[in-house]
């Protein structure tokens, strides 16, 4: 009787802090729609999103988000493109190849690398990074989106190696050793067998990762040349959503269009995460369905 | 049945946070037993104020030795940056209890202060800064305001356009962020309304705009004077219409690109702090300005 009522309380309990969770999430979509709603009715969607010019205490104030829209796609996904399969060669070896040794420190080491907090990255990278790709180059000013991504992909790599070792950690020896047994090649039977049986985990772990080098704004802020024009190429200068919002928001007046504006570019942010995660994270569990 | 309890105790969840969020609370008065004080503001004035702060509290360490009204209290002073404009915004929210400003504060925004108290520390200049081994400093070191106007502008983007005898490089413009206090200085005296060019880089603090002139041979900035002056033979100055920016020139007004560095408080402020503004504006403190590079104001 006691027990019963105990287990029906803790029941309770649980399903309150997840409802808790889910309202927190959709309560911060609410505020920061609320918060630029006036600049989206005045300007209206189009203007913003695919406007180019950002002048936001000129009267009229001009907002057009395009530049930092662009930006944020290039940084992110740039990232990903290195990261993405540098960390999944990278697992493969680690869980495949690797004496046990020599895995052990390589994980132990892209465990402290995930720690580093964000700003030590961004000053590394603009002490570091950029002037020896001025040199490499031959440029005037090294700051660029490239920059910013191969500093990303350096501190989005850890997610991506920990989910696909722990994926591929979990497929059943059963598989390799069948695999063996019929004479196949390790790189065939980890390249045909097993990373297809880990996708939906690696997948996972990509998208977080996405999320991370999408949202991130110290290393960004130091690295991509914070201008206005607009990126055409991965090498151009721009200016990130996150590093736009980091930069004005401590400077715009409450409930200015200048602090709309800086609140409409961070709901397109929340959005372009939270669709990128969501669309992931959907054709991954659809894509189990034989 | 379950499902339906879920839906409603989500809504009402909800629609608690929503309120939550939107009403406004008020700041509750944490005079009688929060003794810290705390400063935020332009990123130019911050270092000096963390500087006299830890200077004021290793001098005195409890709020007992300043005066002997006050309670036995360790000092706490908190500064932080954020620019110009984060300083007044924060002065008039009161998450601040006095603001570091380095530019005017505008009538508008002083409607906003209601009966507030500003102090004028000194003044700063902001200089226009080169690398000390750009040939601009050997070959042109003066330049007029129009030439300032259309480098900054964009109209002139390589250094051979400025002077035939420079290289042939991209000049690399340095700012601060549109809402800087250094940004609205720089516009009032020389830019004048012309929006600057759309490929200079934002910094995000006057520190790192320093670093960025001492590290890039072909960049150009305001940097303020007292980073000039902190940073001596790292950054390279150029005179403005044949006036150098020196002291004299500053402290005369005739070097034109200057900023005053005030300090804001909403409304009048308590002992404590009146005491810390009277170490701010004593000898000492202004000796620390001074040693900062800046120009204090005249009592």
């Amino acid at each position: 009787m006691t027990i019963d009522y105990i287990d029906k309380a803790a029941q309770w309990f649980c399903t309150i802090i997840a409802v808790l969770m889910v309202c927190l999430l959709l309560s911060l979509f609410v505020f920061i729609a609320k918060e630029s709603l006036p600049i989206w009715l005045t300007e209206g969607v189009i203007t913003i999103i695919a406007g180019s010019s950002w002048a936001p205490l000129t009267t009229p104030p001009r907002i057009g988000i395009l530049t930092m829209f662009l930006s944020t796609l290039w940084a992110s996904c740039g990232a990903m493109a290195i990261a993405v399969p540098l960390g999944i060669c990278c697992a493969v070896f680690l869980s495949e190849f690797a004496p046990l040794w020599a895995s052990f420190a390589i994980r132990t080491t892209l465990r402290v690398l995930t720690g580093i907090p964000s700003v030590v990255y961004g000053f590394l990278g603009a002490s570091v990074v950029i002037p020896w790709y001025e040199k490499i180059v031959g440029l005037s000013s090294g700051e660029s989106l490239f920059c910013a991504s191969l500093v990303l992909s350096i501190m989005v790599v850890p997610y991506i190696v920990a989910g696909t070792y722990t994926a591929l950690q979990a497929i059943p020896d059963e598989y390799r050793e069948t695999g063996y047994s019929l004479g196949v090649s390790p790189v065939h039977v980890t390249c045909r067998i097993l990373l297809p049986i880990a996708r939906r985990n690696m997948v996972s772990s990509i998208s977080l990762a996405f999320g991370r080098a999408a949202g991130e704004t110290m290393a960004v802020l130091m690295l991509a040349g914070n201008t206005l024009t607009l990126p055409f190429s991965w090498f151009s200068k721009g200016e990130p959503l996150s590093a736009l919002i980091a930069l004005e928001i401590g400077s715009a007046d409450v409930g200015s269009p200048h602090y709309q504006g800086i609140f409409a570019a961070g709901l397109l942010l929340l959005l372009l995460t939270s669709v990128i995660s969501f669309a992931i994270n959907y054709t991954n569990i659809r894509g189990r369905q034989p | 049945m379950m499902r339906k309890c879920l839906i409603m105790l989500c809504a009402v969840l909800l629609a608690v946070a929503v309120t939550g969020c939107s009403t406004q609370t008020s700041k509750t008065e944490q005079q009688t037993k929060d003794y810290s004080i705390k400063l935020g503001g332009s990123s130019t004035l911050s270092p000096v104020m963390a500087k006299c702060a830890d200077d004021f509290t290793e001098k005195y360490k409890s709020w007992k030795k300043v005066q002997d009204t006050f309670p036995d209290e360790a000092i706490t002073i908190f500064v932080a940056t954020g620019g110009s404009g984060f300083g007044v915004k924060s002065a008039i929210n009161s998450s601040v209890d006095m603001g570091l400003v380095a530019r005017e504060v505008t009538s508008a925004e002083k409607e906003k202060l209601s009966n507030h108290k500003l102090y004028t520390l000194g003044y700063d200049a902001l200089t226009i800064a080169v690398h000390p081994q750009n040939p601009i400093v050997k070959v042109k070191p003066n330049m007029t305001t129009a030439e300032i106007k259309k480098v900054f502008a964009g109209e002139i983007k390589t250094w051979d356009q400025l002077d035939p005898a420079l290289p042939k490089r991209p000049i690399v413009i340095a700012i601060r962020d549109l809402g800087g206090g250094a940004n609205q200085a720089f516009d009032e005296a020389v830019m004048k309304a012309t929006p600057i060019s759309q490929e200079a880089l934002q910094l995000p603090s006057m520190g790192a705009l320093a670093g960025k002139v001492q590290e890039n041979i072909d960049a150009i900035g305001y940097v303020s004077f007292g980073f000039v002056n902190q940073n001596k033979g790292k950054i390279a100055t150029l005179s403005v219409d044949g006036v150098e920016p020196t002291v004299d020139n500053i402290v005369s007004g005739a070097y034109k690109i200057s900023r005053p560095l005030i300090v804001i408080a909403k409304s009048q402020p308590d002992e404590r702090q009146q005491e810390f503004m009277k170490y701010l504006l004593s000898e000492q403190g202004v000796k620390t300005l001074a040693d900062m590079g800046f120009i204090p104001a005249k009592r």
